[in-house]
C-alpha cells in the first residue's frame, strides 16, 4: 500500500512539473510581458536580468532576440479593440513610431512564420514606405491589393504584426509607453 | 440477578441492533481516513509538481542542445562572423528572424582566453550582442558606441576579468571595453538593418567584416 502511495505521489508531480513546465516555456510567457495599447512586448528578452521562464523559451530554439541596448520588438494579435487579428478584414496601422534609428514592421502566421503569398512583400520599412504630407505612416494590410503601402496577407486565417524598432531609447522603459506613441491598428472591414 | 447486572448485560434482543449500526459506521470511518489519506498524497504531489516544475524551467538552459549558441557552435571560429541569414546548409535557420537584418554569428569558447571582437560601421545601423549559452543576452552595443568607426570589445569570464584587472598597470585606465560573459560558451551576432533591398549586400558586408579573436 505504502509503495503505491508512494508511486501515485512520485507519478502525480512528475507528471504535472513536467507537463506544466512544458506548457509555460512552449510560447513566450506571460511574465514579464508589457501591454501598450494592442501591441505586447517583453522588455527583458534581451536583458541581463531576463526572467527565468523568457530564458527557457529562448533555449528551446534558435532565437537571438534583440539586446536591451540595440532594440525592441513588439507584437499584436489584436486590433486597438481587443478582437484578433483576421485575415479576412482590412486592416489600417497608422499613427506614429517611438524615437528610433529605423524600424520595421510585418505580418507573420501564428507560429511566427512568414506568409507565403504570391506578393514579394513580407514587410515595410521605415525607409520604404510612402509617407503622407505630414510625415505620418500608414499602412495597410489587407489579401486584396490596395493603394499606397499594402502589405498583403494570405486569404483567411489569423495573423500576428510584429514591429520592430532598432536602437530605440525607450527599450529600457517600455511598459511606461503611452499607448497613442505606437501605431494604432485600425480595423476596417472584413469579407 | 440483581438490578446492576440487568442494566450492563445487553438483552439478546438489542445486540442484532448495534451490530447493524456499528457496521456502517466502521465503514464510513474507514472511508475517510482513505479519503484523508488519498487527499494529503494529492497534496504531497501537488507539492512535487511544483518543485519538478521550478527546477525543469530553471535547468532547461543548461540541457539546451537547439538554442543558438548550440545550432550555431561551429561558425565564425575562423577569426570572421559567418552569415546566418540565411544559414549554412544543415543548420537552423533564426526563430523570429527579421528579413529586414541580417546576422553574422561569431562562436566562442572563452576557456581558450578572452575573446576580441572589432566591428567597423557603415551607414546601415549596425548592433552587436553576446548570447550565453542556453538562450540570453549578455551585452549589446550599437554603433553609435564607435571610436572612429571602430566599435571593439573583449569578452571574458569574471575570473579572466579579475586576472586582468590584477595585472592592470596601478593608476593606469585600461581602454579596452571589457564584457563579462556569464557562460564560457556563447555568440557573438553581429546585425545589420537592411532599410531597403538593395541594402542588402552592404549590410551583408558590414555584418561579415566582424573580427573575433584571441584578445591575448
Amino acid at each position: 500500500m505504502r509503495v503505491l502511495s508512494l508511486i501515485y505521489v512520485i507519478a502525480l508531480g512528475a507528471g504535472l512539473g513536467l507537463a506544466s513546465a512544458r506548457y509555460a516555456v512552449a510560447d513566450r510567457p506571460w511574465f514579464g510581458r508589457a501591454q501598450i495599447g494592442a501591441w505586447t512586448t517583453w522588455p527583458k528578452s534581451g536583458a541581463r536580468d531576463i526572467d527565468p521562464y523568457m530564458r527557457a523559451y529562448l533555449a528551446r530554439g534558435a532565437h537571438l532576440p534583440l539586446g536591451a541596448g540595440e532594440g525592441l520588438e513588439l507584437i499584436a494579435e489584436k486590433d486597438d479593440t481587443g478582437r484578433s487579428l483576421d485575415a479576412r478584414c482590412r486592416y489600417v496601422v497608422s499613427g506614429t513610431t517611438p524615437p528610433a534609428r529605423g524600424w520595421s514592421i510585418r505580418a507573420v502566421n501564428p507560429a511566427s512564420r512568414p506568409f507565403q503569398l504570391a506578393v514579394e512583400r513580407e514587410s515595410f520599412t521605415d525607409a520604404e514606405i510612402v509617407r503622407s504630407e505630414r510625415g505620418g505612416m500608414r499602412i495597410v494590410a489587407a489579401a486584396t491589393p490596395e493603394a499606397g503601402n499594402w502589405l498583403p496577407l494570405p486569404a483567411d486565417g489569423r495573423f500576428e504584426l510584429r514591429l520592430r524598432l532598432y536602437d530605440t531609447p525607450i527599450a529600457s522603459h517600455a511598459g511606461e509607453l503611452r499607448p497613442d506613441t505606437l501605431p494604432r491598428i485600425t480595423r476596417v472591414d472584413c469579407r | 440477578m440483581n438490578a446492576a447486572d440487568a442494566t450492563e448485560a445487553p438483552s439478546p434482543a438489542t445486540q442484532p441492533r448495534a451490530d447493524t449500526h456499528a457496521l456502517p459506521r466502521r465503514w464510513l470511518s474507514r472511508l475517510g481516513r482513505s479519503l484523508l489519506q488519498f487527499a494529503l498524497l494529492t497534496l504531497a504531489g501537488l507539492l512535487l509538481g511544483g518543485i519538478v516544475h521550478i527546477v525543469t524551467v530553471f535547468r532547461i538552459p543548461a540541457l539546451a542542445t537547439h538554442d543558438a549558441a548550440t545550432a550555431y557552435a561551429a561558425l565564425g571560429m575562423n577569426g570572421r562572423a559567418e552569415l546566418v541569414t540565411p544559414p549554412p546548409a544543415g543548420l537552423p535557420a533564426i526563430l523570429d528572424g527579421d528579413p529586414n537584418s541580417v546576422a553574422a554569428v561569431c562562436s566562442y569558447d572563452l576557456a581558450a582566453g578572452p575573446l576580441r571582437v572589432v566591428a567597423r560601421t557603415g551607414s546601415l545601423p549596425l548592433g552587436l550582442t553576446v548570447h550565453r549559452r542556453g538562450g540570453g543576452v549578455a551585452y549589446a552595443i550599437t554603433d553609435r558606441a564607435a571610436i572612429r568607426g571602430v566599435l571593439e570589445f573583449v569578452v571574458m569570464t569574471q575570473e579572466q576579468l579579475d586576472e586582468r584587472l590584477a595585472n592592470d598597470e596601478d593608476g593606469e585606465t585600461s581602454r579596452e571595453l571589457r564584457v563579462v560573459s556569464p557562460s564560457l560558451q556563447g555568440l557573438v551576432v553581429a546585425r545589420v538593418v537592411v532599410r531597403r533591398a538593395f541594402d542588402r549586400s552592404e549590410a551583408e558586408t558590414l555584418a561579415t567584416g566582424v573580427a573575433c579573436g584571441l584578445a591575448d
